[in-house]
């Protein structure tokens, strides 16, 4: 099943890749216009090394049935984690979290790698002969292949990867065709459990909810990018400053703007008709996401389409909701534009999901 | 094996429900998008002016440079005061530690390295707020030595900065005190007048108080473009700072100094004026305070070891304080009896010694008398029975008429503040009438009693009898002229006021001045060869029980030269210092050689 036929090749989603053509440009124009005149132009460089290696993902994957893989996803769960136990043993520590194992001269970030590998498990898990029926039993089950790696990743800390497995796991449930009333009954139970989740949160994450709720509540401290996020974005106002007037991110005000606040920065320089359009390019990216899905001809397909879109959008909306201020600051990267290896990976392998289950729609 | 993972594929009513289903996921998403559109509408459109106001204060500083302060010259361009750099110590708020407990460690750390109390820093800080960028100065003429102290951990002390501004600097410690006055960083009163900002230096005393807003100028300003941590990026705008406007001075820096000298270790006053314009050559006061101190920090101590002097050295004794003028009076009595025609040269009396008056003895103040004296030698002697005896024959009213328009009893409206206008006695009013009681006028006739002067109105009346009657008012600044020499304000002099006598009244009072220092007078230590100087001597007695009468006697003499075309008069005031003839003429005498002899020497020093 390996290698690729000619018809599997007439049945690549062009307009997919254009999109995310047109995304990867953008952020590698983005992030070299942060370095333009000052140090750190390898930045781009590296970015665009992990496309390279990103890519190739894709077209393994993508040239792999999706079917086989779905059929890996137990073992790879596991593997995943292992590898999500491993950060704990042997990760390497930044500000506070340990998010990174050290791989020979790069560092791979298992949560972000998980992500796939979690799409993969619930696809196969609802499509399985002992999910038969999609009764509380099977939904019964869902929650502790969600529950254990939720666990550890919010341990490390990465409160905004573990929060994504909710949306991923809703789209696949609701996808699966388990009844609304049934989800209705998991969505409240889950609302009953956030007094624990803030108890198990770590202080800096309460603060930033704190400073959701009112962002002046500590202006130069944790509210700080928060604000200098949103004075970024809307100094850009219509058409923006350009790439040498955006002073709130060539001048460093705008802190994480290569990686989770590059959404900002893009504001800043391109104003609301910039951001228009670029909100217009992931859009056109799930709506072939969710055309892929509706297309496919059977469930795995489906579930594996869904689910890999699902987790694109949530992740493009949580970021840019939390970086036009509609949400907490929880640490998630923006699809294809942030800088961050692991996260470029993911969503082309992501992109990859959905190419394998274009083309095999009609088999 | 499930239907799925066997490749098989659904039916199609499975098929449809599933379509459904992704749809209802893709338009939850959709509607998100349509959320997030709309928060950024409102962010970049319909708020976006407000972000990129906030967005420009972010990213330009303001950094202000403070403009020179104009400088003050004398009549000859030669420069009373003088700026130089000095070093400020400056905190920027919004750069400093924003951990209360590393703030704290820094500002204790500056107040450690500079041995200043630790509260003024907390203070200066709290003040303002917090997320300023302007830098607020906290201690002002810094040592070198404290610059390096400070500049050498530059790395650990976040927010604090040595600002290098232009400060007065002095020909010496109390060069023209009271005249030029001191500079200081604007009180809590100036302030609430919102002329100045916190921090701006401000003319306090003096001439610099008068003229502060000529001399300030306009502070200039550079808007920097920094980075998020504060480093300057690039220059976006510059405004050079425009300095303060030169003021001419009508003050003769020469003699300003010889006054100042011959003051030295005394407590008295001295004012040289040019009698044909009224211009003020030198005004010295002593004690004088240290001015050079004054300007940038002064210590509290040192602030109260001179406010609570009992020599008062803040006190400006040739406007501010009033003396009885003693016998220089008797140029009044005389002017006023030979005009009035109720005294003339041939008067004459015999001086016993004493002089009664119903139950009174009015003494001489020489033992036993000056003998028959006429009333040319009554001045040169300074006989008091002639006067006690002349003084009632022109009578109060009339004395006090002359004194009124040799301007005696108000101020002479020279240009500095809280000038005192000195004294002259009433009549009192019985049943209707003006009625003078002898024993008030016989103390008047000879400058004693209640008529008290400050020796600026006695230099203007001095002036008055040099130049035959012209009552100018003291000039003391010429013009005032902007950098790029435009005039922005002058003062051509101007007369207050005329007094008529007649020619030959003049020429009586300028001989007769010029016989107490020429013919063997009271003011013969005033006596130069080559120069006829005319004076007149004065020794105003202090009353036994009154506060002041520590000691002695003040010795005044007043004179101008050359006696036939003045072109100075020179009034000396010595508290306490006993007779005019014997302490107030020499001193009158140095200044005199120091102003026509040493002239030409002194232009050769300063070329």
């Amino acid at each position: 099943m390996v290698g690729i036929d000619r018809r599997l090749l007439q049945n690549v989603d062009w307009l997919l890749l254009v999109a995310t053509g047109g995304l990867l440009a953008t952020s590698a124009v983005t992030l070299g216009s942060l370095s333009v005149g000052r140090a750190g132009g390898g930045l781009v460089l590296r970015q665009l090394a992990w496309v390279g290696v990103g890519a190739l993902a894709l077209v393994v994957i993508a040239s792999v049935d999706y079917r086989r893989l779905v059929r890996m996803a137990p073992m790879l769960y596991v593997l995943g984690l292992v590898g999500l136990v491993t950060v704990f043993v042997l990760g390497r520590s930044v500000s506070g979290a340990r998010r990174w194992i050290l791989l020979g001269p790069v560092s791979v970030q298992p949560s972000e790698l998980f992500k796939i590998t979690f799409v993969l498990m619930i696809a196969w898990w609802l499509t399985s002969r002992w999910a038969q029926g999609l009764g509380r039993v099977t939904i019964g089950f869902v929650i502790p292949i969600m529950a254990v790696p939720f666990v550890l990743i919010v341990k490390q800390p990465d409160l905004g990867t573990a929060l994504l497995l909710f949306p991923v796991t809703v789209a696949l449930l609701v996808g699966a065709g388990v009844r609304f009333r049934l989800l209705g009954a998991l969505a409240l139970a889950g609302v009953g459990t956030l007094p624990v989740a803030w108890f198990m949160m770590k202080d800096y994450q309460r603060e930033r909810i704190m400073v959701y709720l009112d962002p002046f509540r500590d202006p130069l401290g944790s509210a700080y990018n928060v604000i200098q996020a949103k004075i970024a974005i809307g100094s850009g106002q219509l058409l923006g400053k350009g790439i040498a007037g955006a002073t709130q991110s060539r001048l460093a005000f705008l802190p994480e703007r290569h990686t989770d606040f590059i959404f900002a920065v893009f504001a800043e320089m391109w104003g609301f008709v910039g951001c228009l359009v670029l909100l217009v390019c992931y859009v056109l990216l799930l709506l072939r996401g969710f055309d892929i899905a509706a297309a496919a001809r059977e469930p795995v397909g489906r579930l594996v389409a869904l689910g890999a879109t699902a987790l694109l959008g949530s992740q493009v909306l949580i970021n840019v909701g939390m970086v036009t201020g509609l949400l907490p600051v929880v640490g998630i990267p923006l699809p294809l534009m942030s800088y961050g290896g692991s996260s470029m990976l993911v969503s082309l392998s992501a992109l990859g999901l959905l190419l394998s289950v274009r083309m095999r729609q009609f088999q | 094996m499930r239907a799925g993972l066997n490749g098989r594929h659904t039916s199609p009513d499975q098929y449809e429900a599933g379509r459904r289903r992704v749809f209802a996921v893709a338009a939850v998403v959709l509607g998100a998008f349509l959320v997030v559109i709309g928060q950024l509408w409102f962010l970049q459109v319909l708020e976006g002016g407000r972000f990129l106001d906030a967005s420009d204060k972010n990213r330009i500083r303001i950094r202000p440079v403070a403009a020179p302060r104009g400088i003050l010259f004398d009549r000859h361009g030669v420069p009373l005061v003088d700026n130089r750099p000095a070093f400020t110590l400056s905190l920027i708020p919004r750069e400093l530690e924003r951990d209360p407990d590393r703030r704290a460690a820094t500002l204790g750390q500056v107040a450690v390295l500079l041995g200043m109390p630790y509260g003024d820093l907390q203070d200066a800080v709290a003040r303002v707020s917090s997320d300023s960028f302007v830098p607020v100065r906290v201690r002002r003429g810094l040592t070198l030595t404290d610059v390096a102290k400070i500049e050498e951990r530059k790395l650990e002390l976040p927010g604090v900065i040595v600002e290098v501004e232009p400060q007065r600097t002095y020909p010496s410690s109390r060069f023209a005190a009271h005249l030029l006055g001191y500079v200081r960083e604007a009180n809590d009163e100036q302030l609430k007048q919102g002329r100045y900002r916190r921090g701006d230096m401000v003319g306090q005393t003096g001439l610099e108080r008068l003229l502060d807003e000529h001399l300030r100028g306009r502070d200039g300003g550079e808007r920097i473009e920094v980075d998020a941590m504060g480093r300057p990026v690039r220059l976006v705008q510059q405004t050079e700072p425009h300095p303060g406007a030169e003021v001419i001075t009508t003050i003769d820096r020469r003699i300003q100094e010889a006054a100042e000298q011959a003051l030295e270790g005394r407590a008295g006053a001295i004012v040289v004026m040019d009698p044909r314009n009224g211009d003020v050559l030198a005004m010295a006061s002593a004690p004088a305070f240290p001015i050079d101190r004054f300007t940038g920090t002064i210590d509290r101590d040192a602030w109260l070891a001179v406010v609570r002097d009992p020599d008062f050295p803040m006190l400006n004794r040739t406007l501010q304080t009033q003396y009885a003028p003693g016998s220089v009076f008797k140029i009044v009595v005389t002017a006023a009896g030979l005009q009035e025609g109720t005294l003339t040269p041939l008067d004459r009396i015999h001086c016993g010694g004493e002089f009664h008056l119903g139950a009174w003895t009015f003494k001489d103040w020489k033992e036993g008398g000056h003998g028959t004296v006429d009333l040319h030698r009554a001045m040169a002697q300074s006989c008091n029975i002639f006067f006690y005896q002349a003084g009632l024959k022109v009578g109060g009213a009339a004395i006090t008429k002359y004194a009124s328009a040799f301007g005696f009893g108000r101020i002479t409206g020279v240009d500095l503040p809280s000038e005192k206008p000195g004294f002259l006695p009433h009549p009192k009013i019985k049943r209707g009438r003006q009625v003078w009681q002898g024993g008030e006028v016989v103390n008047m006739s000879i400058g004693q009693g209640a008529v008290l002067v400050t020796p600026m109105q006695v230099a203007r009346f001095m002036a008055a009898v040099a130049n035959g009657g012209v009552l100018w008012k003291p000039r003391l600044v010429q013009r005032v002229q902007s950098a790029d020499r435009g005039i922005l304000y002058s003062d051509p002099g101007q007369v207050m006021g005329h007094v008529d006598l007649s020619p030959v009244v003049w020429a009586f009072l300028k001989q007769s001045l010029w016989s107490v220092v020429n013919e063997g007078g009271t003011g013969a230590a005033a006596r130069i060869p080559g120069l006829d100087v005319a004076g007149k001597t004065g020794t105003a007695q202090m009353i036994a029980n009154s506060k002041a009468s520590r000691g002695e006697d003040h010795a005044w003499f007043a004179a101008f030269a050359p006696s036939k075309d003045p072109e100075v008069v020179v009034v000396v005031l010595i508290e306490r210092g006993g007779k005019g003839g014997q302490v107030a003429a020499p001193i009158a005498r140095k200044i005199l050689n120091a102003i026509f002899f040493e002239k030409v020497a002194a232009i050769g020093l300063t070329g």
